[in-house]
């Protein structure tokens, strides 16, 4: 007699498993219904067509019947993220920078001064170091932090699974508001990029699909909110890291455009937010898994293609120090 | 394909009452369910269902073949070379990158150093599971304890979706005789499977995650970032963690399993209940230790050839254990220090007397020294982590949230059997439509406590 005949747990019937497994799918439907559809988007093939099949009309019905509200309302408090309600800096029309009438100012910010012959400004010191992105991020964030802690105060704050052209995640615009803040960073490490390609919304609200010079455009602008954020006013330093060539052709085709906007969109402020591109250490010649480092033969990328490894992410923390003492001391 | 997450969720309301449709007839539920595991893995990655089949395949001959050899040195051959490619797909793919940096590191060092074959190899979700269970059954049909079972029903016990990826690791011989009939429609454990499944939900989501997010992942990737009580805290919250992260997906799989009518062996007993580390190991992980025991211990010769066998044996046990967990130092050392603990406790014999209090404190903080060796990602990691304790530096990690869960995950295990058993059946008991609100409940609530990360993958997934 197994364990569960011994306590007599064994007393009902397959039609009532079936039955209570159906009423939990359907009380799930009604009240996380938008969430569910926000899941089905991010998931491609079949998988995805049927989460977003069983998702559009959940999502329907619960805000129809204002149930996603009461489970949102009910369970707030336990959400560990942070709220940026209240942060300003997101990506709404209200705050673009400039309208398509205007010519944007050229400022002295967008000229690296040893290339007009000026010697470079002197080093500032190094208290806090914010390093940021999505699962790219990481463990470059914990290689820099091994590197320099205790001198420096490292703050690790990955978003794993977010991107700039997704904000049904995270807003980028109000999360970098939220983390200069509550941290006001000298120095601002972002690699970001695994999770992008989703459509944005344009001028008129109307979705626009990657990968064309539209949506690079949206881009660059979200990119460019994102570093004049980080940058603050010029009291901060921004090291932007580009994405390396990607295995899959469907990924490499984002990436490129990715990294073409990242570049057009922190043009303004050459002097304050660096770009450091990995393509050119990892994948000069096109993509590759394994790159030589100090002379012997070492696998840098994960199997997934995305990825840096440990191997490459040291690799990586040993250029963005380089540029940290560029600017840094510490 | 995660259990909390809603891939899986449509997945199973879609499987379970197509299941029990079909139950009536094994003919077509035996291979709709192992479409369906077969779906549910290739959600990962379908290159892996043709490692899975060709596992099962190998074992699945090698068991017919042996059922019907005569001699005994023959099947003791097909048992020998069959666990050995088990063991090499094992090794090809967890630990091939390991040996070849140690090699190369050791060749270096000589000055023989050359450039070994870099092999890139994505890790198959839940192969050192499925391939455990494989090595079972087809050593147990050789010893006689079962005869072969048909190609469909070895199929259905190799790739059975509940506990494909992670465990429990289910003997053939509790799993097949539940194919011999399909199981009955009216005497099925609702409640103790919905329990279970919010239970596991709760340990997983809700504490495991938020340890991990919040004290554990901070502090181990860098400590020297943080003082003496943090580092602490932190190898007290991955105590926590580990434990409710592993048995809360042992409690879903299980709980999944009831409800398709399917019982699955227990797999933890309140293991930081255990007053020595034989009592901690026949509560911790249960089927793979016993899996350690019937096929690694014993054939080596047990406690049956005088104490220095015994020891021995003791300690190729538990470092081969450790090994299985993952190609690397730290992994060996956890097994070595639980096979010497186990040495010296054989040793001691009881004479040391210790009032129970103590022998449970001592027990519990080599278990707690242990998980930081395992949990630390080198051992230079382990030293400079360790070295933390002897910092000053104030608490800045231990907030009440995180002493609540502490106190919830060690304190309750302690707290007497009975009246938690009693309890759970008391629940269990609870009309499932009750049960059903209160689940609902359960997952709207636990997913509020997921970050924006999501949830991140079951610890044991990495092996």
């Amino acid at each position: 007699m197994g364990r569960f005949d011994e306590a007599g747990e064994r007393r009902y019937s397959a039609r009532e498993a079936v039955l209570v497994v159906l009423l939990v799918a359907v009380l799930l439907a009604l009240f996380e219904g938008p969430s569910i559809l926000h899941a089905g988007e991010r998931m491609t093939g079949l998988g995805g067509e049927i989460i977003r099949g069983v998702g559009r009309p959940a999502a329907s019905a619960s805000k129809r019947l204002e149930l996603a509200e009461v489970a949102h309302d009910s369970t707030s408090f336990l959400t560990p993220n942070e709220s940026l309600g209240s942060a300003g800096g997101g990506f709404s029309g209200s705050n673009r920078s400039a309208s398509a009438a205007q010519l944007p100012a050229v400022t002295p910010d967008a000229f690296d001064p040893t290339k007009l012959g000026l010697p470079a400004p002197p080093k500032r010191s190094l208290h806090t170091l914010l390093v940021t992105g999505d699962s790219m991020s990481m463990p470059l964030d914990s290689d820099l932090a091994q590197q320099l802690v205790p001198r420096v105060h490292v703050d690790q704050d990955p978003h794993i699974g977010t991107g700039i052209s997704d904000s049904q995640i995270v807003d980028w615009g109000k999360l970098s508001t939220s983390q200069v803040r509550n941290d006001h960073p000298d120095a601002v490490v972002v690699f970001i990029g695994a999770n992008e390609g989703f459509p944005m919304a344009g001028p008129n609200g109307r979705q626009i699909e990657c990968c064309s010079p539209e949506w690079a455009a949206l881009y660059a602008e979200r990119v460019r909110i994102i570093a004049n954020t980080y940058r603050q006013n010029g009291d901060a330093r921004v090291f932007w890291v580009t994405l390396p060539d990607q295995r899959e052709a469907a990924r490499e085709k984002i990436a490129r455009v990715v990294n073409a906007a990242i570049e057009v969109g922190v043009q303004p402020w050459a002097d304050q937010v660096r770009l450091l591109n990995a393509a050119s250490i990892f994948t000069p010649n096109g993509y590759r898994d394994a790159m030589p480092i100090a002379g012997a033969e070492t696998i840098v990328r994960e199997s997934d293609g995305i990825h840096l490894n440990d191997a490459g992410s040291k690799l990586l923390a040993s250029y963005v120090i380089a540029d940290l003492k560029r600017d840094f001391t510490y | 394909m995660i259990f909390p997450s809603i891939q899986f969720a449509a997945f199973f309301t879609l499987v379970l009452p197509l299941s029990w449709l079909l139950m009536s007839r094994p003919a077509l539920w035996k291979p709709f369910i192992t479409v369906a595991s077969y779906v549910f893995y290739g959600a990962a990655s379908w290159s892996f269902c043709f490692l899975l089949a060709g596992i099962t395949a190998g074992n699945q001959l090698a068991a017919v073949l042996i059922g019907r050899a005569q001699q005994e040195r023959v099947k003791r051959g097909i048992v020998a070379i069959t666990v050995a490619l088990d063991l090499g797909v094992l090794g090809v793919f967890k630990y091939y990158g390991f040996f070849a940096q140690q090699t190369a590191d050791v060749l270096q060092k000589v000055g023989l150093g050359m450039p070994l074959p870099l092999v890139q190899l994505a890790l198959p979700v839940g192969v050192s599971f499925f391939t455990f269970q494989a090595i079972s059954y087809v050593v147990d049909v050789k010893r006689g304890l079962l005869e072969p079972a048909r190609w469909l029903d070895a199929t259905v016990y190799l790739s059975f979706f509940p506990h494909l990826v992670a465990g429990p690791i289910v003997r053939a011989r509790e799993f097949l005789p539940q194919l011999a009939t399909p199981r009955d429609p009216e005497h099925v454990a609702v409640g103790a499977g919905i329990e279970l499944i919010a239970l596991g939900l709760v340990k997983k989501v809700v504490i495991a995650d938020f340890l991990a997010r919040t004290v554990v992942d901070p502090v181990f990737a860098v400590p020297q970032a943080y003082g003496g009580v943090d580092a602490l805290t932190a190898a007290y919250a991955y105590t926590a963690q580990i434990y409710c992260d592993f048995s809360g997906y042992t409690d879903m799989a299980i709980g999944l399993a009831l409800l398709m009518g399917f019982v699955f062996p227990q797999n933890f007993r309140s293991p930081y209940r255990a007053t020595g580390l034989r009592d901690f190991w026949r509560r911790w992980h249960m089927t793979l230790s016993r899996f350690l025991r019937d096929f690694l211990y014993i054939p080596l010769g047990g406690n049956r050839h005088g104490r220095l066998l015994t020891y021995r044996n003791l300690l190729i046990t538990m470092v081969l254990g450790g090994l299985w967990h993952g190609a690397a130092w730290t992994f060996i050392l956890w097994g070595a220090l639980h096979g010497v603990g186990l040495i010296v406790e054989h040793a001691l014999g009881g004479r040391v007397r210790m009032p129970g209090w103590l022998r449970w404190l001592v027990t519990f903080h080599v278990v707690v020294f242990g998980w930081i060796l395992f949990r630390s990602p080198s051992l230079s990691a382990v030293g400079i982590f360790l070295s933390r304790f002897i910092a000053g530096g104030s608490a800045t990690l231990l907030t009440p949230l995180v002493l609540i869960s502490l106190l919830a995950v060690i304190g309750l295990q302690l707290i007497p059997i009975g009246p938690v058993e009693a309890l759970q059946v008391a629940i269990a008991r609870t009309r499932p439509i009750l049960l059903g609100v209160g689940l609902a409940v359960v997952i709207v609530f636990a997913g509020a406590t997921v970050s924006s990360q999501g949830v991140p993958p079951f610890i044991y997934f990495r092996f």
